[in-house]
Formats: C-alpha cells, structure tokens, sequence
C-alpha cells in the first residue's frame, strides 16, 4: 500500500518537472528569439587575457559570463599570469580544442600574431581585446590609443599654460604595446603644436606599479618644477601617486592617467586627489560591446577568418573631480548583477 | 615451534625483505622518485582535466617541450659540473631577439640567422664561462649578473626595434617548416632535441670530456689532483648551456615569431625546477640526461594544466615555486640519508633452523670431541705471514698463498724459510689449486677467477663474470666474494662464490643473513664460458673434486653441511648433501692421501649463535641500533679439522686445545706426510705431521697424475 502511494508520488513529481520545464522552454518567439538562442547555446567561447588578476579583463569577463550564463554558452578562461610563453601555450591549446570563439589580449603588438593567423586558419573566430597585435582577425575591440593619448596631452596642455614651467614627463607602460606605440603618435601630435610643453623625461615603468613609484621619485627630485605626468595605465600609475603624495606634491605635480574606469581605481583616487585627470576608455562599456559582437559572431560566423574583419573603438571620457558624478565608474559587482 | 617462529619462517620465505635494500643501492633509484612523481602528476591532471592526452594536440605540446629541453639540458649540464646557469633565460631572450632580427628583418638566410643567434648565447655562455670557472666567482651571483645584464640589453632592442623584428618574414621554407611543419606528426624542434638529447647522453657517459664534467662536478680538488683542467671544464659546461639556450630560443622564435619584453622572463626557475624535479642534484656530480627530459615532461604538464585549469593569477607559480621547493628539499634529504637508509636495511636476516648441535665435549665418544693434536705444530713464516686463507704446495714442495695486498707469496721449499712474491694479482686471492700444466689458479675476492702462468708468470683473468640471474636486483652477474675452487680433468674449473651481496672485508656480515646468497660457478676453459651452476647456497666455501673425480664436495659455512655436487654420471647436476650437521662453521676442502677428504672448520658453533638465526627480528634489530663491533656474529676463535669419507663419515678430528697457533682454520692441505694448515686472520702457516700418512702423496700426482 505504501509502496504505492510512493510511486504514485514519484510518478506525480515527475509529470510536474516535464510541464515545467516544457514552460521554461516556451519562450515567446518574435521571429529571431529561437534562433539566436539556438546559435549560442552549447557554444564554447574561450578568453585569455593578460591577466586575471587586473580590473580590465575582470570587467569583460563579468559581461560575457552574465550573457553566458544567461543564453547557455560556455566560457572557457586560461590564465597565463602576465607571461607570453604561458599565454602562447594556453592559446595554442585552445586552438586545438576549436572553440567556436576566441578572445585574444595581447601583451603587446608581436606576441601573438602568429597564433591569431593560426587560430583564423583552424576555423576559429577570434577577437582581440584592447591591445591589438599586428595581424587583424575578426574583430577589435578596444581603446583608440591615438585619440586616448592625445587627450591626455591636451590635458597637460591645460594644466601647464602660462604660470608654470611647462615641464612634463611621460610615463610609458610596456613599449612594445600598442598603447605605447600607437599612443605616442597622439602624445607627439600635441607636442608639435604646443611647443610652450617640454617633455623632460620618458621613461618606461613596464606596467608595474612598483618601478611607476621608482620612476617617479627620482623625477620628482631631479626636476623640482615639474608640471605634470601623463602616465599610461592607472595600474602603474597609481605608484606614481604615491611617490607624489610622498614627495608632499599631491595636487602641485599634476597626474594625467587612464584606465578601465572602475571606482575604486579610478573615481576614488580622483575624489582623494590621486589622479588630477583619469581619461577611462570604460571597461563597463567594452564589456557590454564584447558581449554583444561575442553573440553576433556566434549568430554570424564570418566563412573565413579575417574575411571581413571590423573594429568598435572604445569611446573614452575625461573624469576630473570638476565633472565626476557616481555614474563616472562602474564596479565589478556591478558588471557581475546586470551585464556590460 | 612459536606462531612467531612460524611467522618468521614464512616471512622469510615468502617475502624478499634483502631486494628492499639491493633497490636502494641501485643508481637508477635516483630516476625512482622524479619516474613516482611523474605518474603522480599524470594521474592527478588526468583525473582533474577532462581529455588530458588526447585534447591540446601532443604535436603542440611536444613544440614546446623541445624549447624547454634545449634549456634545461644545458642547466643540467651547468649543475652537472657543480655549478647553476641563472641567465638562461635571458639568453634565450636574446636569442630570439636576434634570430628575427637577423631573419625577419635584415633578411638573411636562414642558417645565417640560426648561426648569429647560438652564437649570441654562446657569447653569453663564454662571458659566464669567464667569470665562474677561470675568475672563480660565485656560480649563483655571477649568472644572476648575467641574466640581469642580459635582459637589459635585450630589453634595450625590443624597445627599438620589437615592431620591425615582429614583421613575418614567409620567404623561406625552411624556416616555414621548423615553425609550423612536422615530420610524421613530431615537429621539428622535438626531433632536434631528442637527437640533441641522444648525443647529450652519449658525451656525458661515454666520452672524455662528458666524464670531466662529471668528475669536476663529483669533486673539483680530487678532479684538479686527477689532472684535469678544472677551470676549462666549467666555463665549457657554460658555452654550453649558453648555447643550449639560445637554441631553445631560436625554436621560441619560429613558434611565436614575437620580441616582447617579457620573453624567457623566469625561465631560469622552469629549467632549475626541471633539472632538479628529474633529480639532478644541485650539488654537481649526479645527474643525466634522462633525468633532464623526466623533469622537463613534468614542468611542462604541471605548467600547462596550471594554465587550463584556469587557475586565478599568481597561482601557477606559486604552485611551481611549491613544487621546486619540495623537489631541492627532497633532492638535500635524499642524498643526505639514502647512504644511512640503506645500511640500516641492507642487511636483512632470514630465519634458519639448525639441527641441534653435535657435542664437541673432551673425552666424550663424540666422534668431534676435544683434543689436543694440532698442539705440537711446526710453524711456517712466524709473523711474516698475513693471513694465508689456503695454502697449497707444488711438486717442487714451494708453499703458495695469497694475502690482503693482492700478492701471491711463495715460501723456497723444503724448509720454507725464505718467500718471494711470487706474483701480484689484486683483489684478495683466496682458494688455489695447480692445474695439469702446474699455473696457478686461483680466486680472488672482488676479482674473479685468475691464473698465474708457470712459465712467464704472467697472471691471466680467466673470468670475471657469470650469467645474470633474471630476477635479481643485483648485478650478480659480477663476482663479488670468489671463493674457492678445484679443477675437473677436463679442465672445468668448479668454484665457489660464497655471496653475492657483500664484499670480502663484510664476509661476516653475510653470517647475519643466513641467507642462501652464494652459488657454486662453473668456468670452462673449453669454450671460455661461466655459468651458475648451483645457485641460492649459505655461503658454500670449499670446494674439492672427488677421488673419482666424477663430483666436487663443497661446503656451507653458515648451512654447516658439505654438499656433493654431481659433474658427471647419472646423477650429473644433483646436489646431495653429504654431512647434514657439523658442530662448526665449514671452509676448505682438500683430499687426503688414504682416500679421503679434509675438512677445515673456520669456528664452532654457539647456542647463542644458532638462536640467534632463529630469530631474524632480533637480528635485524640489533642491525639497525647497535653499533656494527658490537653486533653478535658467528664465533670465530676456535676451528677445528676433520676428515671425512666420501659417503660423508666423519673419521678424525683435530684440534688445538690452547688456540695458540691455530684458533681459526680456514685450510688444511696435505703434502707429502704432512698437513699445512692456515687460517684466513693468522699470521702463520702450521705443518702438522699425520701419523701414517702416504709420505709422497701430493695434489699434483692425485689430481694429474706422476710427472711425466
């Protein structure tokens, strides 16, 4: 008798998890929502990034882990710690494995030219993200280094007019990245027409916080007048920083930076005087066009990689503590709960 | 019996505790723990990733591999020569840089290109070379300089030139196919390294300078008071890693055609990791190739699974530097206590029963009974002697014996007042017997079997090796401890090993084992062949041909028995044991002029001694916590001689009451009326006269027959 209430029981649970998850299944289709969610899910997208460990590749996974999680894609994501040799590695493995995409970030311009032209050859979307290498895939996107820097310039040149010595030193990253290499044409650029600027140092800080800090110290002390610092990075920058607030300079030495826009990177440290002008390129915001060129792809898998190739350049906007409001930032929390 | 006596006859039966100790002193136990911690890294990625093999492509693996290879070669070689190559990276930088910049962008052929960039490294290996091994500066330090100085440089072109040296360059094939071909499925890279690995294992085992590294690296003053050239050695070891390096680099280049700044930056910490991971000791002198490529398979798979694992920024080397840690932590313990592991379980003592012990009492009808016989000797070479194991006598009535120097000494008969050396073999020569032509042949501990020709008195090495067992850890295929030995008319010589698994200065501690570890050898002079026999006998001593020369009599010193060994007849091949129970330990055995045999018994036995071997446990605790002079052995100070018929009768019985002049018999050989008696430890050789004895009966004419 129990035995069969039991099954009965089973039996009546069972039917209800079938209708149920019919009714899940039952979206409303407008004419393109079946198809777009058959065309991602189950796909594989894989990413490596320079780094998990920073704020810029933190931002586009959040995005493209909320769009996973929500159409049933996968995200694979392989960490190789700022080493090339480990990232080459982990890509070449990757295109073994054929994901249907593939998300590049290049630790500079040759690092992974190779393999992007590999990965297009084994049938493989790619995308690269920010840093650009020097083979085109499928698409790009990321900041314009040309116009990013030269905004940066032109805040120097702001800050350094008439009054003041007009001494500035530039603060480069990684010099064989775009950022560097593309950025410096912006930077020279300006320069050019505003010879009243005098550049009395570039020097190069590799992307490191610590060496930005050394870097910046021994400026401070050999050119007690100097106007500003266009750094390249907030990530180094912020050692910059710290090496200005020691020298009892803060707020006299102008800091000029960039970087993802994330709050406490960025609109913190220009609320408590870190930075005098963060250029972000909006990292929210690249995740958010990640996301969605991610699912165009996905729908759209171009025949032949690189056939035609296409790039969405990052818009970029200056915070100062002038016109910061709370919407200036993101947080990753934030990215996490609600997308790009 | 006991349950415990029980258990411990099975134990000893059934489990082969003396292999645990023949593996440690194995030197391919060195490759045991990196083989153990590759299966364990295996196993455990292979559990944790999904298509571990079958997934990433083994050809894109095996690509990098090779780079890694090339590196840590030329680490392992450094490390070889006891010293350690931290520029390697940056070396491999440099290379790379210079590769492109020589192919990509200034357009030269590609030989030239490969050329330029191993010279780069060599360079760099020479400018170490230098400084480490001619300025003697400190290994670690100097190359830190080195990969710092380096990186700089390289760091200084990337900055310049990294765009221009980044343009892909398509117009040779060669290149295109080093890059992306492969040859059967294996690329490139991977072949080159393994035949650079080939060739590595060749220098490095069997060639001169291969040993010199080896040498200056096992010991630099006792390789510089060799003769070497210490200082050559280990800059060239630096030239090489240099080179090794660079050709890793040149490989990086073609796979990834990149100059970036962070090229090879902390390689150095892979290829150490690696060499020592393989087991390649930090402290020089130990190490191989094999080791190398186990260690380079093992960072590989650790370092790439780390990178699928996706594991979250910092963890990958954090988890390499664990790994390093625990390898130079193993690598420091192992060397320090593998030597004390392994005496503490070398000796490994079985159980053994004996019979009960036959009574030797004074004035008892025991046919072993004390007497006092031997008290009246006539002593040969008083204090000149050194330990004369079997002395034996020509036809001209010389006395030979062998003693600890390696010599052969030869006493001017007939008064045996006067001694030469008569020839020097090495090795302790123990048992001798003349054959038909009168050579002297002989065993000799740590040796083998060798002759010493009448004529020109040349001393000839008959053989020095047997056939290999299938099952044993141990070479036994050398000889260790040969015994002694007697020769058949057809000229097979029949001889005694008396174990396999101690040298002649630890005989005793053989006793301890009570284990059957030697074996009787057959040498046929026929055909030059050595085969085992009789295998698995307690310590078998003695060995005399029969009368009828159709067997040889042996005996087992710690089994206390003599055993007949069959050579001929129907019953070729069987062993039966002739006397089940002496009251002491048997050595030597020779003929006797009325037909029988004589048989030295080197010391008699004890209760204390026989319960002992009954209780292995005890043995081996007393092995592993009590000093080696204050361990338990045989008795040794009181030995008799016996005579015995050829159906085993024990007929006479001779001793020395007061152990004066022969407390330890290890011979007893008859020579026209008398018996020459010597003792392996006793500083004299005694000549006994036999009451009745045949006053011409000598070996050569018992054994060859008269003059001809």
């Amino acid at each position: 008798m129990y035995l069969k209430k039991s099954l009965i029981a089973l039996a009546a649970t069972a039917s209800l998890c079938a209708v149920a998850s019919v009714a899940l299944a039952d979206h409303f289709d407008d004419g393109q929502w079946n198809a777009t969610e058959k065309a991602l899910k189950g796909k594989t997208v894989a990413f490596v990034p320079i780094s998990m460990g920073f704020d810029l590749p933190q931002a586009w996974a959040a995005a493209l882990q909320h769009d996973a999680d929500k159409w049933g894609f996968k995200l694979v994501i392989r960490d190789p710690n700022w080493d090339v040799a480990a990232g080459a590695q982990a890509l070449t493995q990757l295109i073994a494995e054929k994901p249907d995409l593939l998300i590049f970030h290049p630790l500079d311009m040759t690092a992974y030219a190779k393999l992007v032209k590999k990965a297009g050859d084994a049938g493989i979307t790619t995308v690269q993200m920010n840093l650009k290498s020097l083979n085109t895939g499928d698409a790009y996107v990321g900041a314009d280094w040309h116009d990013l820097l030269t905004q940066q310039t032109q805040a120097a040149v702001r800050f350094c007019g008439a009054g003041t010595s007009g001494k500035i030193a530039l603060l480069q990253g990684n010099p064989t990245t775009p950022t560097v290499i593309i950025g410096m044409g912006g930077v020279n650029e300006v320069l050019g027409k505003n010879p009243g600027l005098k550049v009395v140092a570039t020097q190069s800080a590799d992307w490191d916080a610590t060496k930005a800090h050394d870097i910046t110290g021994t400026l401070l002390k050999q050119n007690e007048d100097l106007c500003a610092i266009v750094g390249f990075w907030d990530g180094q920058d912020i050692g910059a920083a710290a090496a200005i607030k020691e020298a009892g300079k803060t707020g006299k030495v102008k800091l000029i930076t960039n970087g993802a826009g994330r709050q406490a990177a960025a609109c913190d440290n220009v609320a408590n005087g870190s930075f005098d002008s963060y250029h972000s390129y909006n990292a929210k915001g690249q995740g958010r066009d990640l996301a969605a060129i991610v699912r165009m792809l996905l729908q759209h898998k171009p025949e032949k990689g690189g056939a035609h190739p296409f790039a969405v350049y990052s818009d970029s906007k200056e915070i100062t503590k002038a016109n910061m409001t709370s919407e200036s930032c993101w947080t990753i929390e934030d990215i996490k709960a609600n997308g790009g | 019996m006991s349950t415990s006596e029980v258990y411990d006859r099975w134990r000893s039966r059934l489990f082969p505790d003396h292999v645990i100790g023949e593996i440690l002193s194995k030197n391919w136990i060195d490759n045991a723990i990196p083989f153990l911690f590759l299966i364990v890294t295996i196993t455990t990625f292979g559990t944790i990733l999904p298509n571990f093999l079958a997934v990433g492509g083994l050809s894109d693996q095996a690509r990098e591999l090779g780079e890694i290879v090339f590196v840590v070669l030329g680490m392992t070689i450094v490390m070889l020569a006891g010293g350690i190559d931290l520029s390697v990276g940056s070396t491999f930088a440099l290379s790379n840089f210079v590769m492109l910049a020589a192919f990509n962008w200034q357009h030269l052929p590609v030989g030239v290109a490969i050329g330029l960039a191993l010279l780069s490294g060599a360079i760099v290996g020479l400018v170490n070379g230098i400084l480490v091994g001619y300025l003697r500066l400190r290994a670690f330090l100097t190359t830190l300089v080195t990969l710092i100085i380096v990186r700089a440089i390289d760091d200084t072109l990337v900055l310049k030139y990294s765009v221009a040296v980044g343009a892909l360059n398509d117009s040779s094939n060669i290149w295109n196919f080093i890059s992306d071909g492969d040859f059967y499925g294996a690329p490139p890279v991977f072949i080159v390294a393994m035949l650079v690995a080939i060739v590595g294992h060749i220098f490095l085992t069997r060639l001169r300078p291969g040993w010199h590294i080896l040498a200056v690296g096992g010991s630099r003053r006792s390789a510089h008071n060799a003769g070497l050239s210490v200082r050559r050695t280990v800059a060239m070891t630096y030239v090489m890693s240099g080179i090794a390096a660079a050709a890793g680099g040149v490989f990086y280049a073609s796979r990834l055609a990149s100059a970036g700044a962070s090229t090879g930056v902390g390689l150095e910490v892979t290829a150490l990791t690696a060499a020592v991971l393989g087991g390649n000791s930090l402290g020089g002198g130990r190490g191989s190739v094999a080791k190398a490529l186990l260690g380079a398979v093992i960072v590989l798979i650790i370092n790439n699974s780390l990178v699928r694992m996706g594991l979250k920024s910092g963890a990958g080397s954090l988890v390499l530097g664990i790994v390093l840690l625990v390898a130079v932590g193993i690598d420091v313990r192992w060397l320090k206590n593998r030597l004390n592991v392994l005496s503490a379980v070398y000796v490994s003592p079985s159980y053994f029963k004996m019979l009960p012990c036959p009574s030797t009492a004074e004035g008892s009808d025991s046919v072993y009974a004390l007497n006092d016989k031997l008290r009246d000797v006539e002593l040969i070479g008083l204090g000149e002697i050194d330990g004369a194991e079997d002395p034996l006598l020509d036809e001209d009535d010389h006395l030979y014996f062998g003693n600890r120097q390696g010599d052969i000494i030869r006493y001017f008969g007939p008064d045996h007042k006067k001694s030469e050396i008569y020839a020097h073999i090495g090795g302790t020569p123990l048992g001798m017997a003349f054959d038909r032509q009168g050579n002297l042949t002989t065993c000799v501990a740590g040796m083998g079997l060798y002759q010493v020709r009448k004529d020109t008195r040349e001393v000839i090495k008959l053989t020095d090796e047997t056939n290999r067992s299938w099952f044993s850890i141990i070479d036994d295929s050398r000889m260790r401890l040969a015994d002694d030995l007697d020769i058949a008319p057809d000229g097979r010589i029949f001889f005694s090993e008396a174990t396999v698994r101690f040298d002649q200065h630890e005989w005793m501690v053989d006793a301890l084992e009570a284990r059957g570890n030697g074996r009787i050898i057959c040498y046929d002079p026929r055909d030059k062949s050595t085969k085992t026999v009789v295998p698995n006998i307690r310590f078998p001593n003695g060995v005399c041909l029969a009368h009828d020369a159709k067997s040889i009599y042996y005996g087992t010193t710690w089994g206390c028995t003599v055993e007949r060994f069959w050579i001929e007849g129907p019953k070729a091949g069987s062993v039966e044991t002739i006397i089940a129970n002496l009251p002491g330990y048997a050595d030597n055995i020779n003929r006797s002029s009325d037909g029988h045999y004589w048989l030295a018994i080197v010391g008699m036995r004890t209760p204390a001694f026989d319960l002992a071997l009954r209780k292995p446990g005890f043995r081996r605790r007393m092995v592993r916590r009590v000093a080696q002079d204050e361990w338990l052995f045989p008795q040794m100070n009181v030995g008799n001689v016996i005579k015995f018929t050829d159906k085993g009768d024990v007929i006479d019985c001779l001793w020395d009451k007061r152990g004066v002049n022969h407390p330890m018999l290890t011979s007893c050989n008859e020579h026209k009326g008398y018996l020459y008696l010597g003792g392996v430890y006793n500083n004299r050789v005694g000549k006994y006269k036999i009451p009745g004895a045949d006053p011409t009966f000598t070996n050569q004419r018992s054994y060859w027959g008269a003059k001809a």
